[in-house]
């Protein structure tokens, strides 16, 4: 490091809760698990990994409404003046941009909203989708007829490969502000603190332990509900 | 602004709906150019499968409609003593013909037999166990029928064309 131009003074603020940073990694775990059973055709845990998946899809749109200030859909999704603009600065080095943005930048914001899109569809259509043998299926099956089942378990296929896509251009999205912004936000989505600068350092509000606790219950009741085909 | 971000993600999931919908017709536009044997082939698979469904949804029910299961039954029983047609020579890959089946159906023809016998012996217990009456019994003669079939797949069928 120069000593002549030392780096910026910089606060840690914590902008993830918790809840946040672990319904993330548990998604990633489970999207791994899901592809290695489908690949090797362990199908009962496939759909174990799927349960767990539509649980956490729910905890994550529950807390993208009762959650904290970074993980409220309001508080980062943003139109396109703000995504151009966002976009407009892109190319600037580390020190810049993201000591202004707490949260998901509009640009990520996006990334966001389509990966949990694809994740909820995704889901979706494994809990109808069925095998060309009759056998093997999702819990919702039974509701509807064979030829659905199969279109379902056909589509299912072809969303799993604009997810992988998406799932890429996260990762390369991530790793182009590690490497050419010097900015970490793999480290952040682990212990779930950013630097701001000290003028600048964000006031964010958390939600407290009764939503959480509520939002687990909400989450565990759905998936376990629609595991069981929704019989009582 | 709450306002703004809510007609944008809604623009943003009916973009999403479409991007995913697009190749789901491309999917669904497919014809099968089956002629022969292949299209009686797998007509009869895509009929067992269909039974067998209502065989396991039916017995899993806690109202079992035991008329459709015994319908079902019926099919797979068919299914059961037909298959043993549905194989002659020079239906296999090498045809050039779309196919799943594997030419070791023809190259280990006692294999492929026995396999098919294991189908041969449960197509008929679950028609028994259906004629019955009892749910239970079919459930679980579901499983035993269900292992044949996977038994048969596991060797002699190839997997799945990725789109």
């Amino acid at each position: 490091m120069n000593p002549d131009t030392p780096s910026p003074p910089s606060v840690h603020v914590r902008i993830w809760d918790a809840p946040l940073r672990l319904v993330h990694w548990l998604i990633v775990l489970c999207v791994a698990i899901s592809w290695w059973t489908s690949k090797i055709g362990e199908l009962e845990y496939h759909r174990y990994s799927g349960y767990v998946l539509l649980g956490l899809l729910v905890f994550r749109l529950y807390w993208g409404f009762a959650g904290g200030d970074t993980a409220r859909f309001v508080n980062f999704i943003k139109g396109p003046k703000a995504i151009l603009a966002y976009l407009r600065q892109l190319p600037q080095r580390a020190g810049t941009s993201h000591f202004s943005v707490p949260g998901h930048n509009p640009l990520g914001a996006l990334s966001v909203i389509v990966l949990l899109v694809l994740l909820l569809a995704q889901v979706g259509l494994g809990l109808f989708a069925g095998d060309v043998d009759g056998i093997e299926s999702g819990p919702l099956s039974s509701y509807v007829s064979f030829e659905t089942t199969r279109t379902c378990a056909e589509l299912h296929e072809q969303v799993f490969n604009f997810l992988l896509g998406f799932i890429v251009l996260h990762v390369v999205a991530v790793l182009f502000y590690l490497i050419f912004k010097r900015d970490n936000l793999i480290a952040a989505m682990i212990h779930g603190r950013r630097a701001f600068h000290p003028h600048n350092s964000p006031q964010l509000r958390f939600a407290s332990w009764p939503r959480l606790l509520i939002g687990i219950a909400i989450a565990a009741f759905t998936a376990w509900i629609i595991a069981r085909g929704l019989k009582f | 602004m709450a306002k703004f971000a809510g007609k944008k993600s809604t623009l943003l999931l009916i973009a999403v709906g479409v991007a995913i919908a697009a190749p789901a017709g491309i999917l669904l536009a497919h014809d099968d150019n089956a002629t022969g044997i292949f299209k009686v082939r797998h007509d009869e698979y895509h009929k067992l499968g269909d039974a067998f469904k209502t065989v396991r949804d039916q017995s899993q029910s806690s109202t079992p409609d035991m008329a459709k299961i015994k319908t079902a039954a019926q099919v797979v029983n068919d299914a059961s003593i037909n298959q043993f047609k549905w194989f002659p020579a020079g239906s296999g890959p090498e045809s050039g013909h779309k196919t799943r089946a594997k030419a070791d159906i023809w190259a280990k023809p006692q294999d492929f037999e026995a396999a098919q016998k294991r189908f041969g012996a449960q197509g008929p217990k679950l028609l028994a166990a259906a004629n019955s009456g009892d749910a239970n019994a079919v459930k679980a003669q579901f499983e035993e029928t269900a292992k044949a079939c996977k038994n048969c797949h596991d060797t002699f069928r190839a997997p799945e064309e990725k789109h």
